[in-house]
């Protein structure tokens, strides 16, 4: 195989898990604040994608304004989600919650389906057909569009998690709750917070891939590989979710190259169990210091 | 003397079991009052309904005047009551620094420089760990961690949760120390403590609770003279009973 075939495909890999990346950062936004793993994450990515093609094909708007729609729409509904569902079953135990998402995962699936359609749509991408030219080696602009689009949210994130008070309060929280309590923080506010955040990055993530994949209500499937991402980084690690999402692309798009076809639907489960066999915390694991 | 905050007649129940039964405290502007008991008589419990992280089932508490009784934590500790918890619940992950900036959570940006400037003052040893993770730092260094955190967002009330629990005896003397000069910077304080004859050291008035209820309270001086103080909390025997064993 030739370099600039590996070329294209570790391009096209770091594309592809950059939105796992994605997903996994929102996974772990949530984890962290609430201790809840959302399983609807990836349906909530649909439906605000779905929301978002919806006013394009109504109003014609430009893209810019679509994805800010996407967002606005996975805003709100993580708002109500929240605020009418899991807070109601904040004495639930983690496992009851997470079926209750599950749950919620269907049950977005189906309104989709009803509201909008089950069949697969286009959706308008930013970015042109043209691949670029690199010598040998030919990109898609669509991949460099997605990496950079989703480093560029990773950078925002990071910036908000770091060098903000909302940030900081929303580590605190993470680390302990009964502290950051007494230290004048709001944690309800900072499961809202957590939620809403959470959700708009699953909107730029379904934004940035619908164009490649489809808009599809079965897109939030990808919820699956967000998870995988977030354990092979460690869960809860931020950094690691973006290491692993970006792993678990290339590792899904290389497959292939060397193993039957077909692997690499697989692929997510085998290195799940792999990384569960062999180093359970994740690569960014640490020793669980965390009150429960 | 106008107070700082007053307890009346609070019971406060972990599901069916009562932890504090009609208990009534008061703590004067300028004061230092020291909760005493044992074990699991109910201390932390009274700190613990002050700042909003239990709801009492009857009775009230106001603090300057203003019924907080049902008032979220956040909001209790806007209005100026710091709480330094048992087990210090500082942030481990958390540079030192990082901690006290959490600290100054409800604390307008521009006064922050100045907040932290002041906790070193009283804790020069946090100056020097300031880039350390909070979760590395000795039981002494934490406990210094978790009470200038709580002065950041400079309370006028602050309660203390066994500040001394576990430290050996020159750090002990730091930290009351410590307590003192905040008391004098017009600090009221809540001060619990299984050290009773330091706790009555510093403290101007004293309360003795015994499995929820309040058995015996007065000024500091009259409570180190008590009998049943002297028996329960400061190791000395009744005299009779002392001579009758001795003879
Ligand atoms: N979270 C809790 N759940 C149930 N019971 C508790 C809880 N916290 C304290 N208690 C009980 O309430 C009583 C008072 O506890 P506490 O206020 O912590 O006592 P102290 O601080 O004086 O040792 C004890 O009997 C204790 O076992
Ligand atoms: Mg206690």
């Amino acid at each position: 195989m030739s370099t600039a075939t590996l070329v294209h495909v570790v391009v096209s890999g770091l594309a592809t898990g950059s939105i796992y990346a994605l997903m996994a950062l929102a996974l772990v936004i949530i984890y962290n604040a609430t201790r809840t793993l959302n399983f609807a994450q990836g349906d909530m990515l649909m439906v605000s994608t779905f929301a978002g093609w919806a006013a394009h094909r109504a109003w014609e708007l430009p893209l810019i304004v679509t994805m800010l729609v996407a967002v606005a729409a996975a805003a709100l509904l993580a708002l109500v989600i929240e605020r009418v569902i899991i807070r109601r079953s904040i004495a639930a135990t983690h496992w009851d919650v997470l079926i209750i998402t599950v749950g919620l995962s269907l049950m977005l699936r189906s309104a989709a389906g009803l509201v909008w359609t089950h069949e697969d749509q286009a959706f308008p991408s930013f970015f042109g057909d043209r691949p670029i030219t690199l010598g040998p080696v030919k990109l898609a602009p669509v991949s460099l569009g997605i990496i950079g689009g989703s480093l560029a949210l990773m950078l925002c994130l990071y910036g908000l998690f770091t060098h903000t008070r909302v940030g900081r309060a929303m580590r605190a929280v993470a680390q302990n709750q009964r502290g950051a309590r007494l230290m004048g923080i709001s944690v309800e506010r900072v499961y809202s917070l957590s939620w809403v955040l959470a959700a708009a990055v699953g909107a730029i993530a379904g934004v940035l891939v619908a164009p490649v994949t489809f808009l599809s209500t079965k897109m939030g499937i990808v919820v699956i590989n967000g998870f995988t991402a977030a354990v092979i980084g460690g869960f809860g690690s931020m950094p690691g979710a973006v290491a692993g999402g970006m792993l678990l692309g290339v590792i899904e798009n290389l497959a292939p190259l060397y193993l039957p076809s077909g692997i690499r639907y697989s692929v997510p489960f085998l290195i799940l169990v792999a990384i569960l066999l062999v180093r359970p915390a994740g690569l960014f694991g640490r020793i669980e210091q965390r009150k429960v | 003397m106008k107070a700082a905050l007053e307890i009346e007649d609070v019971s406060v129940y972990y599901g069916k079991r009562r932890a504090l039964e009609r208990v009534s405290v008061r703590v004067g502007e300028g004061e230092i009052v020291t909760l005493l008991g044992a074990n699991g008589a109910g201390k932390s419990t009274v700190l613990r309904a002050v700042s909003g992280l239990v709801r009492p089932t009857g009775g009230r508490i106001v603090y300057a005047g203003r019924d907080i009784t049902r008032w979220p934590a956040d909001a209790i500790v806007a209005a100026g009551i710091g709480h330094v918890p048992e087990g210090r619940d500082i942030f481990p992950e958390f540079t030192v620094l990082d901690n006290l900036l959490v600290g100054g959570h409800t604390v307008a940006r521009r006064e922050l420089a100045g907040r932290l400037e002041s906790a070193f003052e009283l804790f020069p040893l946090l100056r020097e760990r300031r880039r350390q993770p909070a979760g590395t730092l000795s039981g002494g260094e934490q406990q210094m961690l978790a009470m200038g955190r709580a002065l950041v967002a400079r309370p006028r009330l602050l309660l203390l949760d066994e500040p001394s629990l576990g430290l050996a005896p020159m750090l002990t003397r730091e930290i009351f120390r410590v307590i003192r000069r905040i008391n004098q910077s017009g600090v009221s304080v809540l001060l619990v403590e299984q050290n009773a004859r330091r706790a009555l050291g510093v403290a101007h008035r004293g309360y003795v609770l015994e499995t929820g209820r309040l058995v015996v309270s007065g000024a500091s001086r009259d409570l180190l003279e008590d009998q049943r103080v002297q028996t329960a909390y400061l190791g000395l025997r009744p005299p009779t009973e002392g001579a009758r064993e001795g003879g």
